[in-house]
């Protein structure tokens, strides 16, 4: 008896404090949700897309956005995308932004769950693949382009000739970047430099994941520090956050010649200006227009959209899906050069176009022959003549 | 001689303290101080959301709307309240024995990681339903190694189990990411995302509308039953909670508090192990860095605040779930971060402290 | 002059000092003894502060004053050398020195320790690792240290326990010295020679209260008296059992180290045998209890009871042949916040499944049997201390042969001690049970033991039957004089 008025007297308190009553929410005419993998602030991926959901609630008639960020186990532990997807719906959400590939189940999980809600899973591949209902499409900017400018001024820059890539988790995405990074380094050195192939060194080292997660994954500002202290003097960060420039911007106030580019977002060189060669950056307003604006007008279907760049316009926000904006620490003259790959680029120069090799030796593309997509999409390791591991 | 009012016999049991040498006497206080614990609690957290400008009638209803006012936001509650509900229970077996077993949190851990052992597999031709029980018999063994572990180090290497505790989380940390990221690692991509998803049928069977697995929620309520059978009826609970209160006379009773603080740590560390495996079975589906989602730290404190008794460990775990789960709510209706949550939770259980402190002084001074 | 003035201590129940007076003149060396359990600790800590007494005063000079711990006895004087140094033995001993003094001159403080040093002739270097020093070099630098302080009230704890035959010189040489400078000296001993060689005057404590103050020259036999003095035999004196057949046997039996030691010991314990052990604290009667329990192997020799094949003595607990009630009740042999029930649930075997009143009974038969006062639920630390012993005997089952104690009336009153012995005494009744109890009052052992062994310096020194015991001959041998020495 006294153990269960014990238990009642606890679920009162439970009650006293949660509080009880409804408030409604203000509805608007499509709300739709946006979850972010990272910070909402983090000068890279997730702030992107962000800036987009609010350019979206100016833009779209009716649409307004509902958001959670920090979407990850680690930050939030035993919440599940599913739960997540769940609380935004019973706000309202009429469609649902993943903005990770981490999401990749649990998205797939919930567009089950919720077949009258579409699904947007940025970076990911089931629309392709079929594993998911008609409710949910990929979205996807061919950042390829972006990696290939990254990796061109970084070679055109680099006085050493070593290159490092801070690269996060392994998977087919990231392999992709980084070998279009290495690709554009290689154009920039063999064909415009025109060095021996020999002496461009190219370094790929994985942190775990797509940010810092202080002792699980290994910490970017030490990896970047060793890269600079063993003679790479530019390292082009595939990661979420900025810590390859701010340790680039402070290595150059103590006069050492290095460089860096970060990724994801339009205004990350702002961390370090003077070390910036510039960065390559997703811009979701126009995949963003596209979707949303679609299931707005009833028009919703399925897609698998991998958007690329304006080339007549490469930083023009209404438009360009992948831009590329210069650094200050970028000279004039690579600036020029950048310029004339950007037209040779969009005047359909290919890079991945064989011959290429795999890390391990075996062919990739014979000589002549343009890579596919899903080649592409699914490259399965580095290339050859690029150091790291390919799992 | 202080006066003791005759009391109804069967409650005595349940009143214990195992850190301290002396215990509270009088239950007749027991409502008022449980008054005083939620009123000391409520006020902190009120004045401190007062002093961000927030109001705390908003931070409550939005709170509840998140975790009960709906079947669907209980669903939730109800997933994180299972595997809290375990690491508790087996951490009342500990603290009864008068020891702080921090390493709760890789006890949860190791079983996750046993559990997914078999579940990673496949069916293997089994009727899922048996692999799903053999997994959580492992995760029980997973968890109850690591205990033993622990127990084991103190007993012969003379480690306290406080730091042993510490020592083995962060061995059972470095376990879980070199498996993720090596062996276990999903089909060529190594990533903090941990392991390929189990086969369908071997995720704990949800059915259509519920957010939580019934047999999650059957498996904890049947352990909160056995451990409250174990800890208050039976001759195994009283010898637990003799060791607990004073291991120098336990000899004279012919009772090993070595021996009896092992199978302690053995049957905290097995159901601890059993939220793990609740975690990869029925929430996760694969093994991933962050498995134990905290549980085991977060149920050392529903153990503080019960005051390592029995009973107001469910509500307690029930509470704590349902501010997890409302958290959520937080940043989506509110814009605010929500580790408020985990300050609501630091309050409850330092304002809990600050009362049993506060009543055992008042004790000695009379 | 030092006086305390009718000083009171109670620590609950127990009243440790009941107006004590005492008063030291400057330039003398006092001396205070007593049997262990008198109150002369008690006291000295009162006038140090550590505990705070419950009546009474403390007049310095005239002044009356309050010391609220070390430091504040350290400000008016007052400086203790506690029987344990209490230093830092990872320091050297001029960190030592300087430990606790307000400012930090390590330079000056070096001269001091160098001038004081040489001052008492003491061979004290100051890098040196104070861990390293002998106990007596470590009770030097304490009085250096306290002396530099400004301490001109002295206590001396037993300071020769543990130290050499010509430190102990030495240390007479600086108190004599102290004496004259007009410091005043007061000195807890055991060892009349000690009183005899260095004190003017002395105060005898027994049982918390004053009961002689002596000056010089002193009569040993009238201090002795004094300290060990026996009470009247009371009316109906319970009747000393005769010994039965052999029950526990040591033989040439060694084992313990250091004071506590016990070397070739050889003797018979038979049934029906109550053995009181007496001695000065830690003189051997907790080795030779420990060995009766079997909680302590023989190092050569052997114990064994009778009747057992030569293996070892099982360890002792409520269920087998030997059980071994612990000094310190509440904290060795019971669980506080446990009930008598439960108590008694755990002491007798029985089913695994328990209901809430699995035991009452038979608890209740025993809390009416034994006469304690307290209810079947009630946790045992709410009961007074003479009720837990009484809830500790019965526990004891019947078929228990050995019953060993230390101290089996420590902490209760006159007629909660009667009560026990009568229990005791019950246990003894046709079962070929024996007793064996040590206890540092000399009265018990002489009231209730049929049989008295006395230890001092690692052996049995007088081993008599009771009846043939009196104050004068336990107190010498305790005291070890052992010109009364009764080979075993």
């Amino acid at each position: 008896m006294k153990q269960f008025t014990t238990c009642v007297r606890a679920l009162a308190l439970s009650c006293l404090l949660l509080g009880a009553g409804a408030g409604a929410a203000a509805a608007a005419d499509y709300p739709f949700g946006l979850l972010m993998v990272g910070p909402a602030n983090d000068h890279g991926w997730s702030q992107a897309h962000f800036e987009a959901g609010q350019v979206m609630e100016k833009t779209l008639p009716g649409a307004k956005m509902l958001y959670i960020d920090k979407v990850n186990p680690a930050d939030r532990q035993g919440i599940t995308v599913p739960m997540l997807v769940d609380d935004l719906v019973s706000k309202g959400a009429k469609l649902i932004i993943a903005n990770s590939d981490d999401m990749k189940d649990g998205v797939r999980e919930a567009a089950q769950m919720h077949p009258e809600v579409k699904f947007i899973h940025v970076s990911g591949d089931d629309a392709l693949t079929g594993k998911a209902g008609a409710n949910l499409s990929n979205l996807m900017g061919r950042m390829e382009y972006g990696k290939m400018m990254a990796g061109f001024v970084a070679a055109m820059t680099s006085q050493t000739g070593k290159i490092a890539y801070l690269g996060p988790l392994v998977n087919a995405e990231t392999r992709r970047l980084a070998a279009s990074a290495y690709l554009g380094a290689h154009y920039a050195w063999t064909k415009v430099l025109k060095k021996p192939e020999a002496e461009l060194k190219f370094k790929v080292s994985w942190i775990g994941f797509w940010f810092n997660i202080p002792g699980v994954t290994s910490d970017p500002t030490l990896v970047t520090g060793s890269f600079f202290d063993s003679g790479h003097d530019v390292v082009i960060s595939g990661i979420d956050t900025t810590e390859a420039l701010v340790v680039a911007g402070q290595r150059r106030k103590e006069g050492k010649a290095v460089w860096a580019i970060p990724y994801d977002y339009r205004d990350a060189c702002s961390a370090a200006p003077d070390a910036c060669l510039g960065v390559p950056y997703f811009n979701w307003i126009p995949g963003y227009t596209k979707m949303i604006g679609e299931a707005i007008e009833g028009k919703w279907q399925q897609q698998f959209l991998w958007l690329g760049p304006n080339w007549a316009a490469i930083n023009d926000l209404q438009t360009t899906s992948v831009g590329f904006m210069p650094g200050k620490a970028l000279s004039a003259d690579n600036e020029k050069a950048l310029g004339e790959f950007q037209k040779a680029l969009a005047g359909g120069l290919n890079l991945f176009t064989g011959p290429l090799y795999f890390q391990d030796g075996t062919p990739f593309l014979s000589a002549g022959i343009v890579a596919t997509d899903e080649q592409v999409w699914d490259l399965t390791q580095l290339l050859k003549g690029m150091e790291g591991a390919s799992k | 001689m202080p006066s003791s009012p005759p009391e109804p016999p069967v409650n005595r049991q349940t009143h214990n303290r195992p850190m301290s040498p002396s215990a509270a006497r009088h239950h007749l206080g027991s409502l008022a101080k449980f008054l005083v614990i939620a009123l000391l609690a409520l006020g902190t957290v009120s004045l401190l959301l007062l002093a961000l400008g927030i109001s705390p009638a908003t931070i409550a209803i939005t709170l509840a709307k998140g975790s009960i006012l709906s079947w669907q936001k209980f669903g939730h509650v109800l997933s994180i309240f299972s595997p809290l509900l375990l690491a508790s229970c087996g951490l009342l077996f500990t603290f009864r024995a008068g020891l702080w077993n921090i390493g709760v949190e890789g006890q949860v851990v190791l079983g996750a990681i046993a559990a997914t052992a078999l579940l990673r597999q496949g069916s293997l031709g089994l009727p899922p339903g048996l692999v799903l029980c053999a997994a959580m018999l492992l995760a029980f063994v997973g968890g109850g190694l690591w205990g033993a572990l622990a127990g084991w180090l103190k007993h012969r290497g003379g480690v306290n189990e406080i730091f042993g505790g510490l020592g083995l989380n962060f061995v059972a940390q470095g376990l879980i990411l070199w498996l993720i990221l090596g062996p276990w690692k999903r089909a060529g991509i190594a990533s903090m995302s941990g392991t390929d998803m189990f086969a369908r049928e071997l995720w704990m069977y949800t059915p259509p509308g519920w957010r939580v697995a019934p047999a999650a929620l059957a498996l904890a309520l049947a352990a909160l039953l056995l451990s409250a059978l174990l800890l208050l009826s039976t001759r195994f609970g009283l010898r637990v909670r003799a060791v607990g209160l004073n291991p120098l006379a336990a000899p004279l009773f012919a009772i090993n508090p070595a021996r009896t603080a092992l199978a302690a740590m053995i049957l905290g560390g097995g159901l601890a192990g059993l939220a793990g495996g609740l975690q990869v079975a029925a929430v996760y589906h694969r093994l991933l860095p962050p498995i134990s989602s905290g549980y085991g730290y977060l149920a050392l404190l529903v153990v503080m605040l019960a005051n390592s008794r029995v009973s107001p460990v469910a509500p307690i775990c029930l509470f704590f779930a349902a501010l997890a789960a409302g958290a959520i709510q937080l940043p989506i209706a509110l814009q605010l971060d929500s580790a408020l949550s985990g300050v609501i939770q630091g309050s409850c259980v330092l304002s809990a402290l600050f009362v049993h402190g506060w009543r055992q002084r008042l004790r000695e001074a009379r | 002059m030092l006086e305390l003035i009718n000083i009171d201590k109670r620590f609950g129940r127990l009243q440790a000092l009941c107006g004590v007076g005492l008063s030291a003149r400057e330039g003398t060396i006092h001396g205070l003894i007593g049997e262990n359990g008198a109150g002369k600790s008690t006291l000295m800590k009162v006038l140090t502060g550590f505990v705070r007494m419950t009546g009474g005063e403390i007049r310095l000079r005239g002044n009356r004053v309050h010391p609220g711990g070390p430091r504040d006895a350290m400000a008016l004087g007052i400086g203790m050398l506690y029987q344990e140094p209490l230093d830092f033995p990872q320091l050297s001993v001029l960190e030592n020195f300087i430990a606790g003094q307000a400012g930090y001159d390590p330079a000056a403080a070096r001269q001091r320790l160098a001038r004081l040093a040489r001052d008492f002739s003491f061979h004290l270097r100051a890098d040196d690792l104070v861990g390293d020093l002998t106990v007596g070099e470590r009770q030097q630098l304490e009085l250096l240290r306290l002396i530099d302080g400004g301490a001109r009230v002295l206590i001396l704890d037993e300071p020769t326990t543990g130290i050499s035959a010509q430190q102990q010189e030495m240390l007479f040489a600086a108190l004599r010295r102290l004496k004259a400078t007009g410091a005043t000296v007061l000195l807890v001993s055991h060892k009349l020679e000690e009183i005899d060689l260095l004190c003017d005057e002395v105060t005898v404590l027994r049982h918390g209260q004053v009961v002689a103050r002596r000056s010089r020259p002193f009569d040993r036999d009238d201090l002795l008296r004094a300290m060990f003095d026996v009470l009247p035999e009371r009316e109906g004196a319970t009747p000393k059992v005769a010994a039965g057949p052999p029950l526990l046997i040591f033989d040439r039996a060694c084992a313990g180290s250091g004071r506590s030691a016990l070397a070739g010991l050889s003797l018979t314990i038979g049934r029906g045998e109550i053995v009181g052990l007496a001695g000065i604290d830690g003189s051997g009667q907790n080795t030779f209890l420990k060995l009766a329990a079997g909680l302590l192997a023989p190092t050569s020799g052997e114990v064994r009871l009778e009747g057992e094949d030569c293996g070892p003595i099982r360890r002792p607990t409520l269920g087998v042949d030997t059980v071994y009630l612990p000094a310190d009740r509440l904290t060795e042999g019971l669980f506080p916040q446990l009930s008598l029930r439960e108590h008694h649930v755990l002491a007798t075997p029985g089913r695994a499944l328990l209901t809430p009143s699995a035991g009452l009974e038979d608890t209740r038969r025993a809390i009416a049997m034994h006469g304690i006062k307290g209810e079947a639920q009630q946790p045992v630390q709410d009961l007074s201390g003479g009720n837990q012993q009484r809830l500790l005997l019965s526990l004891i089952p019947e078929k228990t042969r050995l019953i060993l104690m230390e101290n089996p009336t420590r902490g209760l009153d006159v007629h909660s001690a009667r009560s026990t012995w009568t229990l005791l005494r019950r246990r003894l009744e046709g079962q070929g049970a024996a007793i064996i109890f040590a206890s540092p009052d000399l009265d018990e052992v002489m009231r209730e033991a049929s049989r008295i062994l006395v230890f001092s310096a690692n052996r049995v020194v007088l081993d008599i039957p009771a009846r043939e015991a009196s104050s004068q001959v336990l107190s010498r041998a305790i005291t070890g004089q052992v010109d009364a020495l009764v080979a075993p």
